[in-house]
């Protein structure tokens, strides 16, 4: 050892800022632990820099364009509308500088030391911290992972920052594109796509599968379907990307289909074919931990690894890759190590995209539920019969959908594709999570004209109750 | 068909053991004697095959849940009728909340071995608790799916979890000693009268610490002898002997030198080396000497056991004690490296302290503790020098041994370690 080589120690190291690791570190600091949280980059992560809080800017401001020019129709005529695309990155990295700061003081109030740097595990209870300042080496007692996720990449078609970009590129172009390629049509591919097509590009978006979103009820593809054609964004299924050949500062994109090979023009080629967990050069092998064959770290109920002392949380495990399944996992990790019974057990993470409507989801879908062995029953109610949407100028695509157990009534899941689904969704979760029973939904007060009526609605059409739709009972069902 | 693994009686009086984590996950194929689950038992943690090759029908069990000798530890279906698994289930199977027992019902032992069980029909219902209720299960240590909920339609409230809390079920005691651990003798008092408390369930190694200790001062009448020993000639053989440890690799601490002292003490006296047969009234005197060493690991206490220390040089003892205490803090100790020990040394040198009364580890009859050595003014030839002062402290059982057996016992080994050159003259 080299003198003044010496490691400062912690109770509890977090490695990573990002919401998972920011949130584990207050939450550790709250319950009287000593903490330490490196972070390589920015406070805040992925979600708050490059993710969640830029791109839902840049989808709002996107939206509110459409709403101006859709306006006309209640009278509001504004003329010839014009986007100033670097006046909107300025006013997006407004926000995420403000909410930065909040995180930065948030963790300096908590009397959380951060520590700027590259975290590399040494071993069991050690790791090292290249920064500005040199190399430190620290060791703790407790450690939380929280190192989140990176960007996948199309073999065959690396990202290069200018012609092929990833979703934290996208999110700070300088120039609107005319033609955006995106390739995927996931979460982030839905999102951008739809933000892209609203300020006046050309989108077309290339999935691999035969329809949209096929891992939620299969009607929330659809009704995605029609609302990217009403948006002029042309989606080509069974696309398998082949390459892509880069001329005058234009890509060509090169992809097959089952009608044969084919190819498409574009000013910027988006890659959002999903995420991998970030494992790679953190020295988890030094600290022995065991990861699954999918390359996520290998975790219990209470987020503890392999290695005794050291837990992982948010995009580096197995799960969805959300950043409030993250914060949520991050305050369980930390609650664990002060000995609370905290655990993540049996939790239900909703699920959200930012499209146009918005879709989110909670609990289980009707097949998942018939799979498990569960008679179901369900109930729909579409947007269009609530007077509240009519009243918002939308047009009503979409529908909310609650799945119950059809012994007993317990909400078993909720699926919404329309206006605020994002902020409709936590009455959902609030039911999966309590095991409430479909009942508490219908004899719930839901305020008149609100768009949660349409969860009441739907509880209630599947006893054939809802007020605002026809449904009887079919006859197969009366004679029952 | 079903196969039920259940926990195997392992023997050495195992009767429970704690599940840590499952290494498979429903629908997994697994071929037989692939390890799919890790448990905790006595002190140790242990990694189980599957006793059959098949598909992964039902994980009964989260971590840290506790299993009895004959519980199921998961349900693998095989072959024979088996073509594709089950679909995975959110929740493991729990009770319709309609059906009265509260138990897992495919999960009790088969009524008839060859009848084929089929798999229910029924779904995985959910449990009906908010996340508020879940967590104060989880607070109090009540499974929360074994809990019968008395409102609509089976719902669990608070109530019917802090009923269970109070109702948990206390295995028939065994003797005295498990009743004297799990005999409620904190019955009554109200903890939460006079402040806000925590609730942690005493299970693990945890658990097993308290029977042992239990186990031990009520059946053994301590006497603890307390002794000095100089060991500042030790030090400076171990710091020249440093230099080769290190190249080997090794750790050369003072604890290998006192293990190969208490060895040369235990053939001195082979009384230490005894335990009593309660059963037949007899004294079992061990021809082997393997002694165990107190560890203290994130986990709780744990004694790993050296083996032969009579046969092996102080180099190879020091090493075999790096090796274990590594894999004791790391938990990859294996069980069979903490039995069979004869004596047991306890070093608490390095946590501070001047003296403390060890309890022996029954069936033993002695343990010997070491503490911080620390320079001391001390009389030699009628001067005041400076010399390096180890204390030590032997508890042993008066039941066999006797203040003067001690007192040799005692000063056998504070001779060897103040005149070391006499390991190597007269140890065999």
């Amino acid at each position: 050892m080299v003198m003044g080589d010496f490691a400062q120690g912690t109770q509890v190291a977090v490695i990573g800022g990002g919401t998972g690791g920011y949130v584990a570190a207050i939450r550790a600091a709250q319950l009287g632990l000593e903490v330490t949280l490196v972070e390589k980059e920015e406070l805040g992560g992925l979600c708050l820099n490059w993710g969640c809080i830029p791109s839902k800017a840049l989808i709002h401001a996107a939206g509110l364009k459409r709403e101006i020019e859709r306006a006309d129709k209640m009278g509001i005529i504004a003329g010839e509308l014009s986007v100033d695309l670097s006046k909107l990155m300025e006013w997006k990295q407004g926000i995420v500088e403000k909410l930065r700061k909040g995180v930065s003081s948030l963790l300096s109030q908590n009397k959380v030391e951060v520590v700027q740097g590259t975290a590399v595990l040494t071993g069991e209870r050690s790791f090292t911290v290249e920064g500005p300042k040199g190399v430190h080496r620290f060791e703790f007692e407790h450690a939380i992972l929280a190192t989140g996720s990176i960007a996948a990449e199309m073999p065959g078609m690396p990202r290069d920052g200018v012609l092929v970009i990833d979703s934290k590129d996208a999110l700070e172009l300088k120039e609107l594109p005319k033609r955006l390629v995106v390739v995927g049509a996931g979460a982030i591919g839905l999102e951008l796509g739809t933000v892209f097509a609203k300020l006046g590009t050309k989108v077309t978006l290339l999935e691999n599968g035969k329809a949209l979103l096929t891992m939620l009820d299969p009607q929330i593809g659809k009704v995605m379907e029609r609302a990217l054609k009403s948006l002029n964004i042309e989606v080509i299924f069974d696309a398998r990307v082949k390459g892509i050949e880069k001329r005058n500062g234009a890509a060509e994109v090169q992809y097959s289909t089952p009608d044969g090979e084919k190819s498409v023009e574009a000013d910027k080629v988006l890659v959002a074919i999903g995420r991998r967990p970030n494992t790679a050069g953190i020295g988890l092998e030094k600290a022995g931990l065991k990861l699954d064959n999918r390359g996520f770290v290998v975790v219990n109920d209470r987020m503890m690894t392999s290695t005794a002392g050291i837990y992982a949380v948010g995009d580096l495990i197995a799960g969805p890759m959300l950043a409030h399944k993250a914060s949520y996992q991050g305050k369980v990790a930390a609650e664990v190590i002060a000995g609370e019974p905290a655990s993540f057990e049996a939790v239900e993470v909703p699920g959200v995209i930012f499209s146009d409507p918005e879709i989110a989801w909670v609990g289980l879908t009707e097949e998942q539920a018939k799979e498990q062995g569960y008679k179901v029953k369900t109930g729909v109610f579409p947007f269009k019969a609530l007077g509240r949407t009519l009243t918002l100028g939308d047009e009503g695509l979409g529908f909310s959908k609650v799945v119950s157990d059809a012994e007993g009534g317990t909400v078993l899941g909720v699926h919404i594709v329309g206006p605020s689904a994002s902020d409709l969704i936590s009455e959902g979760a609030l039911a999966v999570a309590s095991a409430a029973n479909i009942e508490d939904l219908t004899l719930t007060i839901h305020p008149h004209p609100t768009l949660p009526e349409s969860i009441e609605e739907a509880a209630e059409q599947a006893e054939h109750r809802a007020i605002h739709i026809f449904s009887p009972p079919s006859t197969a069902e009366k004679t029952k | 068909m079903r196969h039920v693994f259940r926990l195997p009686d392992v023997g050495e009086g195992i009767t429970e053991a704690e599940v840590v984590e499952y290494l498979v996950k429903v629908g997994d194929q697994v071929k037989a004697d692939q390890p799919v689950i890790r448990v905790e038992t006595d002190k140790a943690v242990v990694e189980l095959p599957a006793p059959v090759t098949g598909v992964v029908a039902e994980l009964p069990h989260s971590p840290g849940d506790t299993v009895k000798v004959g519980d199921a530890l998961l349900v693998i279906e095989t072959e024979e009728k088996a073509v594709k698994a089950p679909p995975e289930k959110k929740e493991k199977p729990k009770e319709a909340p309609k059906a009265p027992p509260p138990e897992k019902e495919p999960l009790r032992p088969p009524k008839v071995a060859a009848k084929e069980e089929e798999a229910p029909a029924e779904p995985a219902r959910k449990v009906l608790a908010t996340p508020h209720t879940r967590r104060l299960a989880r607070e109090l240590g009540v499974d929360i799916t074994a809990v019968k909920g008395s409102g609509p339609r089976g719902r669990i409230t608070d109530e019917d979890v802090r009923e269970a809390a109070k109702k948990k079920e206390v295995p028939p005691p065994k003797g005295p000693t498990a009743a004297a651990v799990q005999a409620p003798a904190t019955a009554g008092f109200d903890f939460e009268k006079y402040g806000p408390t925590k609730r942690v369930p005493l299970k693990g190694i945890r658990k097993r610490t308290a029977e042992v200790m239990v186990r031990s001062v009520s059946t053994i009448p301590h006497v603890t002898h307390f002794d000095e020993a100089d060991v500042t000639e030790l030090l400076k053989v171990r710091d020249r002997e440093k230099a080769l440890a290190d190249q080997r690799g090794v750790k050369l601490t003072i604890l290998a030198f006192l293990t190969k002292a208490v060895a040369d003490a235990l053939k001195k006296y082979p009384m230490f080396n005894a335990s009593l047969d309660e059963a037949t009234g007899e004294i079992v005197n061990k021809q082997y000497y393997n002694v165990g060493f107190a560890t203290d690991t994130e986990a709780g206490l744990m004694v790993p056991v050296v083996r032969d220390v009579d046969k092996k040089s102080i180099l190879q003892i020091a090493a075999e004690l790096n090796e274990l205490s590594r894999k004791a803090r790391d938990r990859t100790i294996e069980l069979e490296d903490m039995r069979g020990g004869t004596f047991t040394i306890t070093n608490v040198g390095a946590l501070g302290g001047s003296w403390a009364t060890p309890i022996i580890v029954h069936p033993e009859v002695a343990i010997l503790c070491s503490l911080r050595a620390v320079e001391k003014p001390v009389v030699r030839n009628g001067e005041v020098v400076v010399r390096t002062i180890m204390p030590l402290t032997l508890s042993f059982d008066h039941r066999v041994l006797d203040g003067a057996d001690a007192a040799r016992f005692m000063s056998h080994i504070v001779t060897l370690l103040e005149d070391p050159m006499r390991m190597l003259v007269d140890v065999a």
